[in-house]
């Protein structure tokens, strides 16, 4: 009989690195129990077979559309972010570990929001540093003394999450305007289509309700005495690089995407040119950046924003999602005390650990960074992105002195952190299976209580050897999968 | 609903109602090239051209005597028409004006609208006229009518029927009874002064009433019974008089918008241009110049048009907000 067994799909060439995790495989190259089925699946599977299924995945994605906006040049081009087929899968345990750690995170974040917007108990108890809070440039003095509903600043909040060899670590929580929820549910879709029967024999818990646990969380936030509020997605517009998610989530949660020049404050109260008039607006899920909020209050050349929004806010007529000023919690340097804030709000030890942070405001973790900037990721605090930022053991002599330079002269606004060897996950490439680096983003939602659903957007750094995952440099897109509790299990 | 989105959903119906008509007037026309005589091209050429109110590139409407100059204008004034993203009215810039305005909209579509638009997007996006010339021009113009057809099928069958379905309904239907208008006024500016029957049979073709004459009115083509049946049918789909009722249908059901003043003028008129199709296009055989009445009708009928267009904007779109109501 004719042996197509060499046409399979074989794991031989595959690199395992002692020094780097690997979702996968165990160092003996033993797949983990949880891949076993996916495992199994790839290798009595052909290349052809696979390259299928990618190349299904992502035209569906072309043909929908589900893009981002690129702008460079006079034009701007949408850009689809090209999807990985093979999924990440994660074992019902780790999740458990990540839903609590993030859960018991996101707590403390509005805890300390509420605290440094209010009384600033633990500014005064000397935990962290004055100057920090109020010297930070997210900080917003118009929002002291601002009651906000529930207490929540930070309703919808994005943590980007890494696997090293140390295990997860929060690398940066996202409390402005986090995105990539879009692309979680887009990659499920079309990666359920394109592998159906080991979805169905996996037994991967459902991501699909975002949508409404995202609608029950802002009826939470909805001025008191509004039973049936009225719910808008503020969107900067359709230039925004996010405009398809933010189209996304309006017509998950059946809500007007509106733009600032829609709304309008009148009499204390927000409202929205509609087709029969002005209608009261009660809840704005805002993807605008605070200073483009409100020309009165922010910048006043903002042509995004609605003049006498934050005045409406302030009387607890209308709410917004996240708050202004939330960004303080995000913050590089304020993010070092996180697990501090933990300890001082709720009295809990940390569930999941912080990256090493030095803070280059202190003498000491200035020295340090300046003797190992080498071998060092050196960030720009308030930048976002991947901006601003130097990754030492790609960069030029010349260039690490011309960043020492501006680190001196500013050390308050630089941390430094060790370059984090990034877990790697098997992605189909060029025909064959092959580790690539990634980084993990769950979403988790606040109101009157803490929502997530089991999964999140995995971002891949889709070039060999490259630690970069961000979309507009070459990083591409994986499905997670959380696996629900094998029956008789423990939950 | 917001007044923006209902707006780009209006101007999404305006625009491919737009493409659709252009895309049948010049599937009529390549196929003219293959049989018809010179003449009867060139009025084809004439009539898309006036309709549009736009002179051809080079800016006259002469050509150039002699076959080979017929079938090489007629590439140059395809590719205008067709993929020109200069011209605001070429097939392309409707296309792509529909669907950016869908894109802002999604939201207010069906899942399946999207898809089945952006994906003859992506098909129109990647020709260009020489790929078509080459080929087989008939089959490209028949394809893209048949995709917004099934575009208008799909929202048909899948699109909720709140305000946003109203308001792209009233888009296409002021849109081709605008369209309409201008082409018949251009069928009567450039018809020869012995009148031709293919001219008019074409004319019956763009709006498929082919069948429907023949089945009305016999084999003969007359011209005052190929406007009759344009501008009077109730039956027609295309008729002037099915597009402004529908217009008219889909204002009252919309409702006074906030533009209070703006909007009543708007139902008034919508009702005044359906009693125009109707009695007032039949009571012309009574004028002394049939011609020139038909020509004032029509003239009339344009403006009409034009001006609800600009009500609907004022009474929904963009009202003063200093007297609407608040909820």
């Amino acid at each position: 009989m004719y042996k197509r067994e060499w046409l399979r799909l074989d794991f031989d060439a595959y690199d395992l690195d002692s020094a780097i995790y690997d979702e996968a495989f165990l160092p003996d190259g033993t797949p983990r129990d949880h891949y076993r089925a996916l495992h199994a699946a790839m290798r009595a599977a052909t290349p052809e077979r696979f390259a299928a299924i990618k190349e299904r995945i992502n035209r569906s994605f072309v043909h929908e559309s589900i893009s981002f906006t690129l702008h460079g040049g006079d034009e701007a081009q949408e850009r689809i972010i090209p999807i990985d087929c093979v999924p990440r899968i994660l074992a019902a345990a780790e999740w458990r570990g990540l839903e609590a750690g993030l859960s018991q995170r996101l707590t403390a974040l509005n805890r300390f929001l509420s605290d440094i917007y209010s009384t600033g108990r633990i500014v005064a108890d000397g935990v962290i540093p004055a100057d920090m809070v109020r010297g930070c440039p997210h900080y917003r003095l118009a929002m002291r003394g601002v009651e906000v509903p529930r207490g929540v600043y930070a309703a919808i909040c994005g943590s980007d999450i890494v696997r090293t060899s140390h295990g997860y670590q929060v690398l940066e929580d996202n409390l402005r305007t986090p995105s990539g929820v879009a692309y979680m549910v887009a990659n499920r879709k079309a990666v359920k289509a394109g592998l159906r029967r080991l979805y169905r024999r996996c037994r991967v818990r459902e991501v699909e309700h975002y949508g409404r646990l995202l609608l029950e969380t802002l009826k939470e936030l909805a001025p008191p005495g509004r039973p049936d509020p009225t719910i808008v997605v503020l969107t900067p517009g359709v230039y925004n690089a996010a405009f398809y998610e933010h189209m996304f989530l309006a017509n998950e949660i059946g809500a007007a995407l509106v733009e600032g020049r829609d709304l309008l404050v009148n009499d204390g109260a927000v409202y929205m040119r509609s087709t029969s008039g002005l209608r009261r607006v009660d809840v704005i899920y805002r993807r605008v950046d605070d200073d483009f909020l409100d020309p009165l209050e922010f910048r006043p050349d903002s042509l995004l924003g609605v003049p006498g929004l934050m005045h409406a806010y302030k009387l607890g007529n209308v709410a917004i999602a996240n708050a202004p000023g939330a960004g303080v919690a995000d913050d590089k340097s304020v993010y070092a005390y996180v697990p501090d804030m933990i300890r001082y709000y709720l009295g809990e030890e940390p569930l999941l650990a912080n990256v090493e942070t030095y803070l280059c405001r202190r003498p000491r973790d200035l020295e340090y960074t300046l003797d190992n900037l080498a071998n060092l990721v050196v960030k720009r605090v308030g930048e976002s992105g991947g901006y601003g930022m130097l990754i030492g053991p790609g960069a030029t002599p010349a260039e690490h002195a011309e960043y020492a330079n501006a680190v001196r002269a500013n050390p308050a606004d630089f941390v430094s952190q060790p370059v984090l060897a990034l877990s790697r996950s098997p992605c189909f490439i060029d025909g064959k299976p092959a580790p690539r680096h990634v980084d993990l983003r769950p979403f988790a939602l606040q109101g009157a209580q803490t929502r997530m659903v089991p999964g999140a957007f995995c971002r891949v750094a889709l070039r060999e050897g490259s630690l970069v995952v961000n979309s507009s440099q070459g990083g591409g897109g994986k499905d997670v999968w959380v696996l629900a509790d094998a029956p008789g299990e423990q939950p | 609903m917001l007044a923006r989105s209902a707006e780009g959903l209006y101007w999404t119906g305006r625009h491919l109602e737009r493409a659709e008509h252009l895309c049948r007037l010049l599937w009529l026309q390549v196929e003219a090239l293959v049989d018809r005589p010179v003449e009867e091209i060139h009025f084809g050429w004439r009539r898309i051209y006036r309709s549009l109110r736009r002179a051809p590139p080079g800016g006259r409407e002469e050509f150039g005597a002699g076959e080979d100059y017929t079938l090489a204008d007629s590439y140059t004034l395809a590719d205008d028409l067709t993929f020109e993203p200069a011209n605001p009215d070429s097939l392309w810039s409707c296309f792509a004006s529909g669907r950016e305005n869908a894109r802002q909209t999604r939201h207010c579509i069906s899942g399946e609208m999207w898809t089945c638009l952006n994906l003859a997007w992506l098909r129109i996006g990647a020709l260009d006229i020489k790929q078509i010339w080459g080929a087989s021009p008939e089959t490209f113009y028949a394809e893209t009518a048949r995709e917004i057809d099934t575009f208008c099928g799909v929202a048909e069958a899948t699109m909720y029927r709140d305000e946003g379905w109203r308001f792209m309904r009233l888009g296409r239907c002021i849109e081709r009874a605008l369209l309409t208008v201008a082409l018949l006024r251009a069928q009567l500016d450039a018809a020869a002064q012995e009148e031709d029957e293919a001219e008019w049979t074409s004319l019956l073709r763009a709006y498929q009433a082919l069948e429907a004459y023949h089945r009305r009115h016999g084999l003969a083509i007359e011209p005052d019974a190929v406007l009759n049946l344009l501008v009077t049918d109730p039956l027609l789909p295309r008729s002037l008089r099915h597009s402004l009722q529908a217009a008219h249908t889909e204002l009252t059901a919309i409702g006074p918008g906030p533009g209070a003043r703006a909007s009543a003028e708007a139902t008034r008129l919508a009702g005044k241009l359906c009693a125009l199709a109707e009695h007032d296009w039949r009571q012309r055989q009574r004028a002394a110049d049939i011609h020139a009445h038909e020509g004032a009708l029509l003239r009339k009928a344009e403006g009409h048009c034009r001006r609800l267009h600009e009500l609907t904007t004022l009474s929904y779109f963009e009202y003063g907000i200093e007297d609407a109501p608040l909820h």
